[in-house]
């Protein structure tokens, strides 16, 4: 054999230097722990001629050590041992700490492997054992052979290597999940969350801040927070302080404007430390307030505003598990909607609903009472729970009172607007309710239960329109109360109670008709209701004939009721043109017979209304001083100065229907101006003289145009 | 066939040994085997395809030079292709390389050797 042929111990040493090299150089690249540690296995076994190999690791939080990398051998026989950190040759190295030979055939683990020799070799992380490297049968030529003392050496400074690599990429891996668990801990919180770098670039922001600063991450992120918060300097202001003095600062209730959205935050800035308390920039923390409003919001659809703020203030106020206690429960209930909802279209009866309920819920909330349920179109009110009150059955006599007095308004309008008029009962009652959350795991409202309840309830039924119903309790504790008036009524046998229970029928103040209040209606109904292309039969043309009627009333000396009916007539005067502008008084006239029924008018005012409306008919045929007034009020124009406006305003109006030449229409005004004649002093006097020379004016116009002279 | 030996096949004269795994003293000598069975049939050429074989160590490398020595007596060669860079590098400081031939490619391989 050549002697170049030889594999000389230099070639050798080289060798294992090279694969140190190697795994010094390569063991960094590696960020996944089982790459590296097959590496290295494989590489100590071809350095050390061996002929298998096998690192294993400790299992976290245990004495184990599982088996994380194997090379050349079958490790079948050695799944299922528990290598145990105290047994066999892993206790020796775990408490050496070194390299070390083992006798395979006597150590409990090895002794499975099929194998000779071993070399084993410590992984160590702050020289705690993490694992070992085992190496096992060194091959030679002449077959296998014990592992020399250099191979000791070899496999230590390998596993050194190892050791640092592993425990690196250990590091990088803890630092990950820690980075991984803090972003997750961010973006799951509903505080928003940024930071800035000392450079005042925002370099961390949660998913809360964006969605309050309503700006996308990559828009934010690595922008200088001046140039972000642009529109909201005082963010500025507390940031730029918040660096220069290292000081915590924070800023409630304050209203943040970004991209178009406003936000109501409480925010806080402080500084942001590194591990040596050095100042690195600033952590900016914006709590999200309206949730609360959203809270506050949604509580105050039961319960009115001033209990929702002292529940929030005070939660132990707050006792929503069951208990017993005095409450005043209050019933409402409409008479005959169900047979007023068979008239209505379904959109009409639920419109109607929410009008009402909108209406009483105000005063419901205005007495702190709470909303417990509404049935159908009946209401359940709680005065007393879940925060009670010593006004709590004045509050709820105060609260019935008040929504059959706004009742009397709202039907006004309703009855202005041809809609049936909704009339309530109400039944009061007071006594001890279980209170508390019930219901199912699915839902559970709090509300209030007991024959109390009930008992209200029945009340409640009891009650005819309009009336209000309370207990010999209820009474009992309200009848000092000034201005509250109450009729005994005979006692009512109810269900469920054996004898008759003593009631009362509370007094109301019943507002006599509010004649301002029903022009303001009346003028709404006209303003939506008359057709937009009539220029002179148009709302203008109606309030200057009450304006006119109100004036020549009083001069003439009208008493002020009259007065307050002449106008409810102006107001209605020209109604009828919604419907049938043909017939427009006869219209009007039934409309305000109707509407004037039902707001319980008496036949003699309604007949004196209908009858002034009707009076406008032209010709005009007023039958007494009243329908005078009217009918020189409508047109009390032909002796103003506005003339030329007005009839122009009607000349369009008739060509909606016709044409219409220039010396028609002037024959027309001059034949009407002269057959008109005003009936009271005060209309004759200020404006017949005038009336009379426009008629002169026309027929003058008339001639020129008949002399083939034009108008001037 | 071994599991060490995946495939032994035979193109343009050359007898193509195709390697998986450890190539150390069971290795070597799997290796040794058929090149020694092909030599007394007459064959002194040899590649061996190494992509399967990842690591070696110096008792595999001495056996190729055992059949290095055998092949210089009867003028026969040996290469190999698919050297993973460990194994070259192996190869390189054990001296492989100034009596043998490493190739890139199998066709590479076939055509210079």
């Amino acid at each position: 054999m050549p002697n170049e042929f030889n594999i000389n111990e230099l070639q050798l040493k080289y060798l294992e230097l090279e694969t140190l090299l190697d795994i010094t150089n390569e063991l960094n690249s590696f960020d996944q722990i089982p790459v590296l540690l097959q590496e290295i296995l494989v590489k100590s076994c071809g350095v050390l001629n061996a002929s298998s190999g096998l690192i294993l690791l400790e299992d976290d939080n245990s004495d184990v050590l599982h088996i994380a990398a194997d090379f050349n051998m079958d490790i079948s026989s050695l799944k299922g041992l528990i290598f145990n950190k105290r047994k066999g040759f892993i206790s020796e190295i775990h408490q050496t700490r070194k390299a070390t030979h083992v006798d395979v055939e006597s150590d409990i683990f090895l002794s499975k492997t099929n194998t000779k020799y071993a070399l084993i070799a410590p992984l160590l992380n702050k020289k705690m054992l993490v694992g070992v490297l085992i190496v096992l049968d060194k091959e030679s030529r002449q077959g296998i052979s014990r592992f020399q003392e250099s191979d000791v050496n070899m496999l230590s400074a390998i596993a050194t290597q190892a050791s640092v690599a592993y425990n690196n990429i250990k590091l990088i891996e803890s630092i990950k999940e820690a980075k991984t668990f803090n972003d997750n801990v961010m973006q799951s919180i509903v505080t928003g969350v940024f930071t800035t770098n000392l450079m005042g670039e925002i370099n961390h922001i949660n998913r809360a801040a964006t969605t309050i600063m309503n700006l996308e991450k990559e828009k934010v992120m690595g922008n200088h927070y001046e140039y972000v918060f642009d529109s909201n300097q005082l963010i500025n202001q507390l940031i730029t302080k918040c660096e220069l003095e290292s000081v915590t600062l924070s800023e409630s209730q304050y209203l943040l404007e970004c991209n178009g959205k406003s936000t109501t935050i409480n925010i806080s800035v402080s500084p942001l430390l590194n591990d040596i308390n050095e100042p690195i920039g600033s952590v900016v923390a914006m709590e999200d307030l309206s949730n609360l409003d959203k809270l506050k919001s949604t509580f105050k659809k039961y319960v009115s505003k001033q209990i929702v703020d002292q529940l929030l203030e005070n939660e132990e106020l707050l006792n929503l598990g069951g208990q017993e206690q005095e409450a005043t429960i209050l019933f409402s209930d409409i008479r005959g909607f169900t047979s007023m909802s068979e008239t209505m279209s379904p959109t009409e009866v639920v419109e109607t609903l929410n009008e009402y309920f909108n209406l009483m819920i105000e005063i419901i909330f205005k007495y702190n009472g709470t909303l417990d349920k509404i049935i159908g179109d009946a209401l359940m009110v709680i005065f007393g729970a879940p925060i009670a009150n010593e006004a709590d059955t004045k509050n709820a006599v105060l609260t019935a009172i008040e929504m059959q007095e706004k009742l009397i308004e709202f039907n006004q309008d309703r009855i202005i607007n041809l809609k049936k008029p909704i009339r309530i009962g109400i039944g009061i009652n007071r006594g001890k309710v279980i209170s508390g959350n019930i219901g199912s795991k699915q839902q559970m409202n709090y509300t209030v239960i007991g024959d109390s309840v009930n008992l209200a309830s029945r009340l409640c039924s009891v009650a005819k329109e309009d009336e209000i119903i309370v207990s010999e309790t209820v009474w009992q504790q309200v009848k000092g109360v000034t201005n509250f008036k109450s009729k005994k009524l005979k006692a009512v046998t109810v269900k469920g109670k054996a004898k008759p229970i003593e009631i009362k029928a509370i007094s109301y103040f019943k507002p006599a008709f509010h004649y301002e209040q029903a022009y303001g209606k009346v003028e709404n109904f006209l303003i939506k209701n008359l057709p937009a292309e009539y220029t002179y039969h148009s709302i203008h043309h109606v309030r200057d004939v009450v304006e006119q009627c109100e004036r020549i009333a009083k001069k003439e000396k009208v008493e002020k009721s009259i007065i307050a009916d002449i106008k409810l007539a102006a107001w209605l005067h020209d109604i009828g043109y919604i419907w049938e502008p043909n017939r427009h008084e006869a219209r009007g006239s039934e409309y305000a017979r109707i509407i004037l029924t039902e707001l319980n008018f008496p036949k003699s005012k309604i007949d004196l209304i209908t009858g002034m409306i009707m009076a406008t008919k032209i010709p005009q045929s007023p039958k007494n001083e009243y329908e005078e007034i009217i009918c020189d009020a409508d047109l009390d124009y032909l002796g103003r100065e506005d003339y030329i406006e007005n009839s122009n305003g009607l000349l369009q109006e008739i060509k909606l229907n016709r044409e219409i030449t220039e010396i028609d229409w002037l024959n027309i005004q001059d034949k009407f101006l002269r057959s008109h004649c005003y009936f009271t002093n005060e209309s004759i006097n200020r404006r017949e003289s005038k009336k009379q020379l426009r008629i002169k004016i026309i027929q003058e116009q008339i001639i020129n145009i008949k002399n083939g002279t034009s108008r001037t | 066939m071994s599991d060490f030996i995946k495939s032994v096949k035979q193109e343009n004269g050359i007898v193509i040994i195709e390697t998986n795994g450890y190539l150390n003293n069971t290795g070597g000598e799997e290796i040794s085997a058929i090149c020694y069975e092909k030599m007394a049939n007459g064959q002194f050429k040899f590649l061996i395809n190494m992509a399967g074989t990842k690591i070696v160590n110096s008792i595999g490398v001495s056996i190729i030079i055992e059949i290095i020595e055998k092949l210089q007596e009867v003028d026969g060669k040996i290469g190999y292709y698919n050297l993973a860079p460990i194994v070259s590098k192996t190869f390189n400081i054990m001296g492989l390389t100034k009596y043998s031939t490493v190739f890139e490619l199998e066709e590479e391989a076939i055509n210079g050797l």
